[in-house]
């Protein structure tokens, strides 16, 4: 073997990915070249330091910037979620005020939570008996959902925020509001009813899920106005 | 609260990405600061650019805000978060017309010969800032493969997937990759 076919060959053998037959090869070119013993030499230690360089921190702008980007999208984002939302309403032509709308359609999420929970109940699917009662084991109970938690969080966060902004809202506004969070709120009180009577009943935990992202949607909309 | 816990407790990748896909901003912002030095030190070594290192860190950033619903923790966050860089930083190349797998310089080595004592008293001499701005220097090809093996750790065939390059090229542009680094680092040290 001589050094120019060695030096073609001196990646794939300090990665280790030679044959044993092209390794034996290039172990007695080394044993005989010093050249080659010297670059194989550098070539190892220079992929011993690429492995272990140190990370590099960005300037504090690039922080800044993101989060100025990040509160534009997430202000166009809701803006246009409500454009779309009211577009889609004109194009049905309904003689019903936006805000009458609203709560029917919340009103019709109310109704099918009910609905199932009732059906649960008339086809007996939970009529085991709860071993678990009362509002602490409740709570326990709904806190195990690692989803749950956050959405609290999030909710209570929300709140806040469009507790500040009512004093901005036409009366119109308000009135809708208040009557749309009366039904979530409304779905969430049945849900936890139900789950009070039967703790396993995953169904009603499943729609009492949906209830509190339904909540989170509903304020998140009205944090934009 | 929030799920990134002034309490103290320390959540998982997978749990802020979930409280950030929900819009907690803190959440969003912890993600930031465990990983803003790894996706900026990958995005600086692909680049050689600390400029446009940062530019491009922050578009990744911000793709990591509008994706991150759809990050389903199949894989571990770190995995998903590189490749969304990788992917941002090829996708930058492909905007400028960079060509990666041809060179103009390919094959182009001066073949430094020296002794074995030469040879390793040379590179040892070879500090981090030293070998950072070889890589630097390195044509955009050779840089990404070198950066992506022998920095990152990838193997070949995902290099070649990732590039879109045969393993015979990633292994090609790889070798001539460490000997231009280590010519350039040669000069460096006469």
């Amino acid at each position: 073997m001589g050094c120019n076919q060695f030096e073609e060959m001196i990646s794939d053998y300090i990665d280790g990915a030679l044959e044993t037959g092209e390794h034996t090869m290039i172990e007695r070119h080394l044993a005989d070249c010093e050249s080659c013993r010297a670059l194989r030499d550098d070539l190892l230690q220079l992929v011993h330091f690429s492995r272990h360089l140190p990370e590099h921190t960005p300037s504090n702008a690039v922080w800044t910037a993101i989060q100025t980007q990040v509160k534009a999208e997430r202000r166009v984002g809701l803006r246009q979620r409500v454009a779309r939302w009211m577009a889609r309403l004109e194009e049905r032509n309904f003689s019903l005020s936006l805000p009458q709308l609203a709560a029917g359609a919340l009103a019709l999420i109310l109704v099918a939570v009910v609905l199932s929970v009732v059906l649960r109940r008339e086809t007996g699917q939970s009529l085991e008996t709860a071993s678990v009662t009362g509002a602490s084991a409740i709570n326990k109970n709904l806190l195990s959902y690692p989803d749950l938690k956050q959405i609290e969080e999030r909710i209570s966060q929300l709140e806040s925020s469009v507790e500040q902004r009512k004093a901005s809202w036409t009366l119109d506004l308000r009135q809708a509001f208040e009557r749309n969070l009366a039904y979530v709120n409304q779905s969430l009180i049945e849900c936890r009813q139900q789950i009070n009577g039967h703790p396993e009943d995953k169904v009603s935990e499943e729609l009492m899920l949906n209830a509190y992202r339904e909540k989170v949607r509903l304020l998140e909309g009205f944090e934009a106005f | 609260m929030t799920v990134t816990a002034e309490s103290g407790y320390n959540a998982t990748d997978i749990e802020l990405a979930r409280a950030a896909a929900l819009g907690d901003a803190a959440a969003f912002e912890k993600l930031y600061q465990q990983h803003h030095r790894r996706v900026y030190s990958l995005c600086l070594r692909m680049l050689g650019n600390s400029s446009q290192a940062e530019d491009l860190a922050q578009e990744v950033f911000l793709q990591v805000f509008r994706k991150i619903g759809s990050f389903r923790g199949d894989s571990a966050f770190t995995t998903w978060l590189h490749r969304l860089t990788v992917n941002q930083v090829l996708m930058h190349f492909r905007k400028r017309g960079v060509k990666l797998e041809h060179t103009s310089e390919e094959g182009d080595f001066t073949n430094v010969v020296e002794t074995p004592l030469q040879s390793t008293r040379r590179i040892s001499l070879v500090d981090r800032m030293t070998l950072e701005k070889a890589i630097s220097q390195l044509p955009p090809g050779y840089r990404t493969v070198f950066v992506l093996h022998d920095v990152e750790g990838y193997e070949h065939e995902e290099i070649g997937s990732i590039l879109g390059i045969s393993i015979g090229t990633s292994k090609s542009q790889l070798h001539k990759a460490r000997m231009r680094l280590r010519e350039l680092i040669l000069k460096k040290n006469e």
